[in-house]
Formats: structure tokens, C-alpha cells, sequence
């Protein structure tokens, strides 16, 4: 059977994996940018707090996606949980970081004609600097996003939802003739998917980033 | 997988994190992993283990499976440096100025293939199997974000700085070697790190073609339903990749050239 007939007969299986691979995706990133802008908000300020922020960060980043999907097998059993939990923690480190680079990036003598202009704090970081820093904070939502496309593939091992199942699969049917059409096509979706959500972060970021800084 | 690090890690300037830290921070980590270590060891000699588990976790079968992923992780390592840094510095030569965007967002996609994938795909398509079989797929993987990190670390040089270097009456080459090169050596050390952490990550998913290292314990673990060989098996998994993160920060720290 040719690839693309293979893609017809197991259309709806693409579509359904896609569907699941995307929305699993989603809520990680969307937990990740609440968890990470939050934190970087908390931390910008203070050199050794951030310090701590990024290296802590980058250290879950550093352990290897099966070492830590099969840690949180124990305390959290098969599918959804252990998965959203591990993208989520991966997904950290880009979006802290450049939620800090974003709101330090700021030019203090905004900032300072804000608070002439009688501004508290508060008002300050919504209405000035978390807007001036959104272009910075959402291309390292992208980076997340990306990034999480391609760690949800393995979370297969723990029964994760997505195009993961396709591709181990096909692992364990090699020798076959349909293992490979399994695996590219596991494959072919997680980047369908990263072409789609990139055109995604592209629009958002040209609606949402403020009309006087684009 | 993991993998995940893409030239995650390069800010340090605009993050506003001092680059040399005191010698507490350095500390933290081994001491980190030193308590991991420990921890993980009493908790397994707090078990009975039957015959199947000590068949995983004795020591011969064990410094086996580190030796091996050690050997994959530097093999591939070095093998994408020597593919992506030379690519990275033609890819920024002026003749590719027009379609240099094109090259970076197709590459950044790119980022996104499952690593897995790509070693699947060297197994049942080409029947590709073991050792060989996995360095390659690794180096596949790694030579992307590598790749990235070089061309933008040799494009962020100041233009002027090139443009003085060329008034002095360099030739192109040597304003390549003098002045382009060493000022982007530390976004270049950045990206041997990147590679060594992806690779060290990739290299547990490679037990899936026959190659052996960690991921041999954990699959062990896996397929005879042993949760302390997989818990042992990952988290040595978890504590070489932090150990060899922490030392290429070492080594990042002492090579940086002291101008910049």
C-alpha cells in the first residue's frame, strides 16, 4: 500500500491523533505561559531570585523526557496526567526566560514618565510593561510549543495521547510493509501540526501585540 | 525527546545572569546530584529484589548500560559539530543573505520532528539497527538546533566591526578567523551544550533499535513490570544528563574568551 492510500484509509485515526496531540499540546502550553509569565513577573526584579528561576528551569529542561515519564508513572499513573505534567514542566524554562529579557527590556524612562504620569505599580506592569514585553513573551511561547510537539510524540510510552502511538506502532510491527507508512505518518503530523500552530502564534502575535510597538 | 533544549539556552546576557557564578553555585549541582545518587541507592537496598530485578540492577549490568550511553552521547556529539558548526558558517557566507530567513524558519519546523521518529524510521525503513544506526539518528536530530545556534551567533557580530575589520585591509577569510569566529565562540559553546544535552536525552530512546545505554534499564523495568528497575533506570538517566549539563557549563565558564 502507497503512503498516500494508507493516509486515506487511516484518515480518521490522523485526524483523531492530531486532534489529541494538539489539545494535549495546548493545555501544556497554556499552563506552562500562566505558571512561566508568572513567575518571571515575580522574579525580574531580583537578580537571585531569576537566577534561581532560569537554572532551576533549565535543569528540568536538561532531564531526559523518558527518564521523567516514567518517574511520574509512579505518583501519577498512565495517559493524560503524567503527560500534561511533564510538557508542562518543559514547557517552563523558554517562557520564564523571556518574560524576564521581555520586562527588563523595557526602557526605564517609560517606566519613569509612568509613574510621573502617576501610576502605581500595578497599572504599571498591566498597562506598560507586560504589553511593551508581549512580542519577547509570545515568541517564547512558540519556542514552548515547538518544543512540546515533538517531547508528546514519546509520552506514547505512558499511553499519552497523540501521534506517538502511530510511530511506536509501527516500531513494533517493523519488517512489515504498513511500519513504515505508520511512523511517517506519525511523523508527517507532528509537523502538520508545528506549521499549524506556528501560523497560529504568527496571527496572534500581530493581533494581540500593541498597535504602537508593531 | 527531550530533546527538547533547542538553543534554549544562549540569554544568559539578556536574562541579566551574571555568566561567572560564585563558587556556592557551583556547588549546588553536584551536591544535588551526590544526595540523588545516595537516595536512589539506600531506597534500592531497602528492597528485596528477585531474581528478575537483580538481573537489572547489579553493578557490571549497569556501569554497562552508563559506559554505553556515555559512548553514544560523545560520539554523536562530536560528529554534529563537525557537521553543523563548518555548515552554520557557509550557510552565513554574504551569497545566502537573500533566502538565509527561509533556511532559519524551516529549520526552526524542523525542531519539531519527534526525534523518535526519526530512529524509528531508521528501523523499519532501512532495517537499520544498532551502534551505527543510533549515532545516526542522533546526529540527524542534533545537527538542527546546533546548526541554528552557529548561524545566529555568526549573525548577530556586529556589521561595523566586520566593515573595520575589512578597511584595515583583511580579506574575507581572515576577517572570518581574527574577528567573526572568536566573537561568536560563546554562542557556539552554548551550542556544543545544546547538543550534548539533546544527545544524552535521545540517547535513552535508542534501546528502541538494539544501541543499548540507559534506556536498556528502563525498557528492562518496562517489560517485566519491575517499577524499581525503572525508577533506577531513569533516574540514572536523569542524574548522567544533569551531571554532563553541569559539567559543559563548566567548561562553557572556563572557555569563554575574557573580552567579552
Amino acid at each position: 500500500m502507497s503512503f498516500l492510500e494508507f493516509l486515506e484509509t487511516r484518515s480518521s485515526d490522523m485526524v483523531e491523533l492530531g486532534l489529541e496531540h494538539a489539545a494535549v499540546v495546548g493545555l501544556s502550553v497554556l499552563l506552562a505561559t500562566i505558571i512561566g509569565v508568572t513567575l518571571g513577573v515575580a522574579t525580574y526584579q531580583r537578580a537571585r531570585a531569576r537566577g534561581m528561576v532560569l537554572a532551576i528551569t533549565g535543569a528540568i529542561l536538561t532531564i531526559p523526557s523518558f527518564a521523567l515519564f516514567i518517574l511520574l508513572l509512579g505518583p501519577l499513573g498512565l495517559g493524560w496526567p503524567p503527560t500534561v505534567v511533564a510538557l508542562t514542566l518543559y514547557g517552563l524554562m523558554p517562557v520564564v526566560r523571556n518574560t524576564i529579557t521581555g520586562l527588563r527590556g523595557v526602557d526605564p524612562a517609560v517606566l519613569e514618565a509612568a509613574k510621573g504620569m502617576g501610576l502605581n505599580r500595578r497599572q504599571r506592569l498591566l498597562r506598560i510593561e507586560l504589553p511593551l514585553a508581549w512580542p519577547v513573551i509570545i515568541t517564547g511561547v512558540r519556542v514552548t510549543t515547538l518544543v512540546l510537539l515533538g517531547i508528546t510524540a514519546i509520552a506514547a510510552i505512558i499511553n499519552g495521547p497523540g501521534y506517538g502511538e502511530f510511530i511506536f506502532t509501527g516500531l513494533a510491527r517493523v519488517g512489515t510493509p504498513v511500519a513504515v507508512n505508520l511512523v511517517l505518518a506519525g511523523a508527517l503530523g507532528v509537523m502538520i501540526l508545528a506549521v499549524l500552530f506556528d501560523i497560529l502564534f504568527y496571527t496572534v502575535r500581530k493581533l494581540t501585540t500593541s498597535k504602537g510597538i508593531q | 525527546m527531550s530533546t527538547q533544549a533547542p538553543h534554549l539556552k544562549t540569554a544568559n546576557q539578556e536574562t541579566g545572569v551574571a555568566g561567572s557564578r560564585g563558587l556556592s553555585q557551583y556547588l549546588v549541582m553536584p551536591v544535588v546530584l551526590g544526595i540523588a545518587l545516595l537516595a536512589l541507592y539506600v531506597y534500592v537496598s531497602l528492597q528485596e529484589l528477585d531474581s528478575i530485578e537483580e538481573r537489572s540492577l547489579n553493578a557490571a549490568r549497569l556501569t554497562r548500560a552508563v559506559w554505553e550511553h556515555i559512548q553514544l552521547t560523545a560520539v554523536s556529539t562530536l560528529l554534529t559539530l563537525l557537521i553543523a558548526i563548518p555548515l552554520g558558517i557557509l550557510l552565513t557566507r554574504p551569497f545566502t543573505r537573500r533566502i538565509r530567513p527561509y533556511i532559519v524558519t524551516v529549520l526552526t519546523v524542523l525542531q519539531a520532528v519527534p526525534t523518535i521518529a526519526i530512529l524509528v524510521l531508521l528501523a523499519v525503513a532501512f532495517l537499520f539497527l544498532g551502534f551505527a544506526a543510533a549515532i545516526v539518528g542522533l546526529v540527524l536530530y542534533a545537527i538542527v538546533p546546533v546548526l541554528l545556534n552557529t548561524m545566529v551567533g555568526l549573525e548577530q557580530v556586529d556589521d561595523a566591526v566586520l566593515e573595520a575589520g575589512r578597511g584595515m585591509g583583511m580579506s574575507r577569510t581572515t576577517v572570518l578567523q581574527k574577528i567573526e569566529l572568536p566573537l561568536a565562540i560563546p554562542v557556539m559553546l552554548a551550542g556544543i551544550r545544546t547538543a550534548l544535552v539533546i544527545n544524552v536525552g535521545t540517547a535513552a530512546l535508542v534501546t528502541y533499535i538494539n544501541a543499548g545505554g540507559l534506556g536498556d534499564i528502563i525498557v528492562a523495568g518496562l517489560s517485566t513490570n519491575r517499577i524499581v528497575v525503572q525508577i533506577v533506570g531513569a533516574a540514572l538517566t536523569a542524574i548522567l544528563a544533569l551531571l554532563i549539563d553541569y559539567i559543559a557549563g563548566l567548561i562553557e565558564d572556563l572557555l569563554r574568551p575574557r573580552g567579552l
